[in-house]
């Protein structure tokens, strides 16, 4: 057995213990310690996906999703953890999108936690057809993202505002991986009344 | 809180290894308001409750432990009619690699959970589904009865409300277009599906059309292309295999499998399927590492087979290791007291003691293979039980098991062929060509017979022919689909007659249960529905 092999069996087990922790913080209202285990988790998906991404075997499995589901699945979870007030905005959704979803929870996930830690009392999720496509969006009232961040960073590297900077490295490459034709995804990130994180797929 | 009525009459079984996981989704489903929650930390236990009572909900770890996972349990209870369309099976999951990686869609779950999950996700997700459940479970219906005109007109419905579930509706769609057979529609259908969107189920569809059509050239193409997009989609190379296989390239057909088995390890219908392919080529080295890892990986687990063993016994016979094969089955005889009454396992044992030089063992184990109907045995066994008859020199024993298997599937070339082989192959070469050619022609002039006299109007005659050869040979859908029919139509102009609508209905059932997907399913419920209009007014 590799190491590659007994990392991921280790990184099973400290997920499955952490399910643990996050369903008991759960069960007491302890939000915080629901976030942190929910956190840790999430950590170390990133870094399986990543592995996965540099052995060419992150495949997406892009089928017929309804996005309105997942966002309001992230924001019921999400709001276990705050008390932050977390809204979904779904008026412009699309009822059907393509996309894998697994990834796109990740991704989503991933951008709602970096919010947690930068608005000041809001956070909205949307969901909106447009430009032949599907475009998911986490936006916070906090400081905004630094300017050296802003734009659409495609070469993105591990850096960010916090964190292993993994998230948006594979934000970025998710959304590349959603391709439909010759058109594949982006992320874009912008400041505009605070954070406005956004993923787009084709 | 509303939810909590909501799920207290819903029944939910959960399944985990880990203690700790186990009461850790105890404690989750308790909080959304279910009472009625059985635990299971293993598969053979598991497997018990499932029998025992009716659950609405079961919910698998894909991890559990030695034995069995997760999907292999799935696979058995939905191939198994174990549970049906109806129950809502939930795969939980720590990481995301297992989705897809299953052979046919009425595998897959209904669901995936990526833990960690919170109570609420949890909650949302079964309301979705049980609602899902719900709003399709017209079209459920339809399926199981085998109505796929039904099921297309309620799907085009649901389609073009274009509300969540018209995806949904798109893909049963789909099958139920192939399933009727109506295949020139499918194509069309999956191309114009493929014009919005290459998604994988919509290539596989089309590939699957353009198979039954016989086009294997264009199906091994979309197929390739469907590989190359998701690698992952297991049933892509099931059927890629099946176009090699049909158009006489096993090799090529075994590269595909074995590509897949690299892909996805663990599952036992990729082994099977390799050692399908490889007992038609009479390849039995490959035959034999095939199902020796099927019979490892099951040895200790509920979801073990004793066709495995017994197909296994046969490859090591077959390579000329028939001490081996002894060995294999009486282990398993020791260990498993009902292997005892396996026809197939004692026909294959037959033939290894014989090679082992123990012709009296060998009788032994043929007196047990012969000990019940052979005609009522599926394909397989019943070949492996003519094998051993001839091996032991009853020949006319083994023509007549040969003769009715042939009756029965009085279609399947490929078996014909094999049929022919075997009984050159144990020097029988001078009826080897005749039984078949006979065999089908028999059976085909019965058909036209009974359409004749049915012309000539005398229906009840057609219809006690057919009834006659439909019990003769309870085997061949065909021909218990055509007595059924030619029932209903007597009934229909002649009266009603109890005993035969009775008989009808029960060739009906006998279809629905063997064949759902049988296209004369729909002819007959449209005459008994006839025949109700007709007789009910009448005071019936």
């Amino acid at each position: 057995m590799d190491f590659a092999d007994l990392a991921a069996l280790g990184i099973h087990d400290v997920k499955n213990r952490l399910a643990a922790l996050a369903v008991r913080a759960d069960a007491r209202g302890d939000g915080e310690t629901l976030r942190d285990a929910m956190d840790a988790a999430a950590s170390l998906s990133r870094l399986l996906a990543v592995y996965k991404d540099d052995q060419g075997r992150l495949a997406p499995a892009i089928d017929a999703r309804v996005p309105a589901d997942l966002l309001e699945e992230l924001t019921a979870e999400t709001a276990r953890m705050t008390p932050l007030a977390i809204e979904a905005e779904l008026a412009a959704a699309p009822g059907v999108g393509y996309y894998d979803e697994g990834m796109l929870r990740m991704v989503l996930q991933n951008a709602v936690h970096n919010a947690l830690r930068h608005a000041r009392s809001r956070i909205v999720l949307a969901a909106r057809a447009g430009d032949g496509g599907l475009e998911f969006s986490v936006r916070d009232d906090g400081p905004g993202y630094p300017p050296e961040m802003l734009g659409a960073p495609l070469a993105m590297h591990p850096a960010s505002r916090e964190g292993s900077g993994l998230g948006l490295y594979l934000a970025a490459r998710v959304a590349a991986l959603h391709a439909s034709g010759a058109r594949r995804g982006r992320v874009e990130l912008a400041n505009d009344g605070g954070a406005v994180f956004r993923i787009f797929l084709p | 809180m509303a939810e909590i009525t909501h799920y207290a009459n819903k029944s939910i079984l959960i399944l985990d290894d880990m203690p700790e996981a186990r009461s850790s989704l105890r404690s989750q489903v308790g909080m959304l308001g279910f009472e009625r929650i059985a635990v299971s930390g293993n598969v053979k236990d598991a497997l018990e409750q499932v029998r025992k009572s009716h659950f609405d909900i079961i919910l698998s770890d894909y991890y559990l432990g030695e034995g069995a996972d997760g999907q292999q349990f799935l696979e058995y209870l939905r191939t198994r009619g174990v549970i049906g369309r109806g129950v809502l099976f939930v795969m939980v999951t720590a990481e995301k690699r297992y989705e897809s990686v299953v052979t046919a869609a009425e595998c897959l779950p209904d669901d995936y959970l990526l833990k960690p999950f919170t109570s609420e996700v949890l909650k949302l997700r079964l309301g979705r589904l049980l609602e899902k459940k719900r709003r399709l479970a017209n079209v459920d219906q339809l399926q199981d009865k085998g109505d796929w005109a039904g099921v297309v007109a309620t799907c085009d419905r649901i389609i073009e409300a274009g509300d969540r579930y018209m995806v949904d509706a798109m893909r049963i769609k789909g099958n139920a277009l192939l399933a009727a057979g109506r295949l020139d529609e499918a194509v069309v259908f999956y191309q114009l599906m493929l014009l919005e969107r290459p998604l994988p189920w919509a290539r596989l569809g089309l590939a699957r059309a353009l198979h039954q059509r016989g086009e294997h050239e264009e199906s091994k193409k979309t197929l390739g292309e469907l590989i190359a997009e998701a690698p992952q989609l297991m049933a892509a190379y099931d059927l890629l295999g099946k176009a090699h296989v049909a158009s006489g390239d096993h090799d090529a057909a075994l590269a595909v499998l074995d590509s897949a088995c690299k892909i996805s390890p663990n599952s036992l219908a990729r082994h099977r399927a390799v050692a399908n392919v490889a007992e038609e080529k009479g390849d039995f080295r490959r035959v034999e590492q095939a199902m020796d890892r099927v019979v490892k990986k099951t040895r200790n687990s509920p979801l073990r087979e004793t066709r495995d063993i017994a197909r296994l016994g046969n490859a090591l016979t077959e390579v000329g290791e028939p001490a081996r094969a002894v060995s294999l089955i009486g282990e398993a005889l020791t260990n498993f007291k009902s292997d005892a009454e396996d026809p197939m396992l004692a026909a294959v044992e037959t033939v290894a003691q014989h090679k082992a030089g123990n012709p009296d063992k060998a009788q032994a184990a043929l007196a047990r293979a012969l000990r019940g109907d052979p005609g009522k045995l599926p394909a397989p066994a019943a070949m492996a039980v003519a094998k051993a008859c001839l091996t032991a020199g009853r020949q006319d024993e083994a023509q007549g098991i040969l003769r009715q298997l042939v009756q029965t599937h009085h279609e399947a070339t490929d078996l014909h062929s094999r049929v022919t082989t075997m009984l050159r192959e144990h020097g029988a070469g001078a009826i080897a060509d005749t039984l078949v050619a006979d065999s089908v022609g028999e059976i085909i002039r019965l058909n036209n017979d009974a359409v004749k006299v049915a012309k000539e109007g005398n229906l009840a005659q057609a219809a006690t022919m057919l009834t006659e050869a439909a019990q003769r040979l309870p085997g061949n859908m065909q021909v218990v689909a055509n007595a059924a029919t030619a029932l209903l139509f007597e009934v229909l102009h002649n009266g009603v007659d109890a005993a035969k609508l009775r008989q009808a209905q029960a060739f009906q059932k006998a279809v629905q249960a063997q064949a759902p997907r049988h296209p004369k399913l729909a002819e007959i419920a449209e005459l008994l529905v006839m025949v109700r209009d007709k007789y009910t007014a009448a005071g019936q």
